[in-house]
């Protein structure tokens, strides 16, 4: 049981940190709540489509609920939620682009979302009230994600050499980004562990998330990726957005995230 | 959710310095933050809530365990309310359901909602007569 968070005022720098940690949460969960929900109608059993569609609520449940702290700290949620464009998203690379088939899913499931969530256990106690009285709600929903993840690689990797085989290539694509998303040791970073905002950054972040994802990287075998360097390459990351790409999410995905089509029924 | 929705309330000010304790469940007379009220007449605000029920469910938001406190001073009334899921479908309907039925309650003229997740919920918040309804329906409770 945390103990009560104190009330700080946040110096320019934390503030300024905090919120550009909140919009990467909270466009990473919108990003792959839409990733979970274009698998509604396609996984391969029916128990796994209605995990994507209870994955893809609580992801967007989690969004909503992120975008809505923005306000707070000066942002305009509406054109946030529904006024970008692609390039100024700020969510993981991983969701970029729609996964192409069912173990592209998986991998974001157990590995893209364990990376999200290392992130959000970071938050827990946070010296920011308004995170920390949410923060334990969306960790016990996330801990299903977990659990569904889990099970669906450690299946994949003990169905045979073929279906194990499926899964090297969206797991080496996807682990050194998702490592360097978790971000350097440096004094932004610093500056947001002082505050009493988060309680880990940069490597000891990684440190906890590959202690959490190493139980299922031991059971792939030889689909397992090469060992992750010790150290991300770290050139060309901006780290308020958390990417090296300066393009967003595809085109297609952001204007049905952004609801273009749905403006009409916005309400008050 | 998402279009469609209006944006949900971000963090309140009394959010700032205010971190239930844990262990504490919604009372009568729920601490008021901007008078003194005594337990019997929020006694009738409790109860009033008793009429409006979960719009998924056969058992009502009270009962659910979705309010945590109510505050009255004079005819303003504040609600902290939570849900069951962060994404839950039904927030507009719940929040407008809870609004709606306390303004029918004579004197009561300003209805004000925050919307809280601490501590969030879970199953154990619900009353023994929750749990006795949803069990009569064939819901594990």
């Amino acid at each position: 049981m945390p103990a009560p968070a104190p009330t700080i005022e946040l110096s320019p720098a934390a503030r300024t940190a905090t919120r550009d940690l909140i919009l990467v949460l909270a466009d990473s969960k919108r990003l792959l709540g839409m990733r979970y929900a274009e698998w509604i109608l396609g996984a391969p059993e029916l128990e796994a489509s209605i995990a994507c569609a209870a994955m893809a609520q609580d992801e967007w449940g989690h969004a909503r609920l992120l975008y809505a702290l923005l306000k707070d700290l000066g942002d305009d949620v509406d054109r946030l939620e529904h006024g970008r464009e692609p390039a100024e998203y700020c969510s993981l690379e991983a969701l970029d682009l729609p996964p192409q088939d069912w173990p592209d899913l998986v991998v974001l499931n157990a590995l893209a979302d364990a990376a999200l969530t290392t992130q959000c256990e970071a938050l827990l106690g946070s010296a920011y009230a308004p995170l920390a009285q949410r923060v334990e709600k969306l960790l016990e929903e996330e801990r299903f994600h977990a659990a569904h993840g889990a099970a669906w690689l450690r299946r994949l990797a003990r169905a045979g050499e073929s279906a194990r085989g499926t899964l090297a290539l969206p797991l080496t694509a996807a682990l050194p980004a998702l490592l360097r998303w978790l971000g350097p040791d440096s004094p932004r970073a610093a500056a947001l562990r002082e505050a009493g905002v988060v309680n880990a950054t940069g490597s000891a972040l990684r440190a906890r998330y590959l202690e959490r994802i190493a139980p299922l990287l031991a059971e792939l075998g030889d689909a397992a990726p090469p060992r992750a360097p010790a150290a991300p390459d770290f050139a060309g990351f901006d780290e308020a957005r958390r990417r090296v790409s300066t393009h967003g999410p595809d085109a297609a995905t952001v204007a049905r995230i952004r609801g273009d089509k749905n403006r009409v029924f916005l309400m008050d | 959710m998402g279009p469609g929705v209006p944006a949900l309330e971000g963090a309140r000010p009394h959010e700032r310095v205010l971190r239930r304790d844990r262990a504490s469940q919604p009372r009568l007379g729920a601490e008021a933050a901007g008078g003194s009220v005594s337990p019997t007449q929020l006694h009738p605000l409790w109860n009033a809530l008793r009429e409006v029920r979960d719009p998924e469910l056969p058992v009502s938001v009270v009962d659910l365990g979705l309010i945590y406190a109510i505050r009255r001073d004079g005819a303003r009334v504040e609600v902290d309310l939570t849900f069951t899921a962060t994404g839950c479908p039904c927030m507009a309907f719940i929040r407008e359901d809870v609004r709606g039925r306390l303004l029918r309650e004579p004197g009561v003229h300003e209805v004000v909602i925050h919307e809280v997740w601490d501590p969030p919920w879970t199953r154990e918040r619900m009353t023994e007569e929750g749990r006795r309804v949803l069990r009569s329906y064939g819901i594990a409770a």
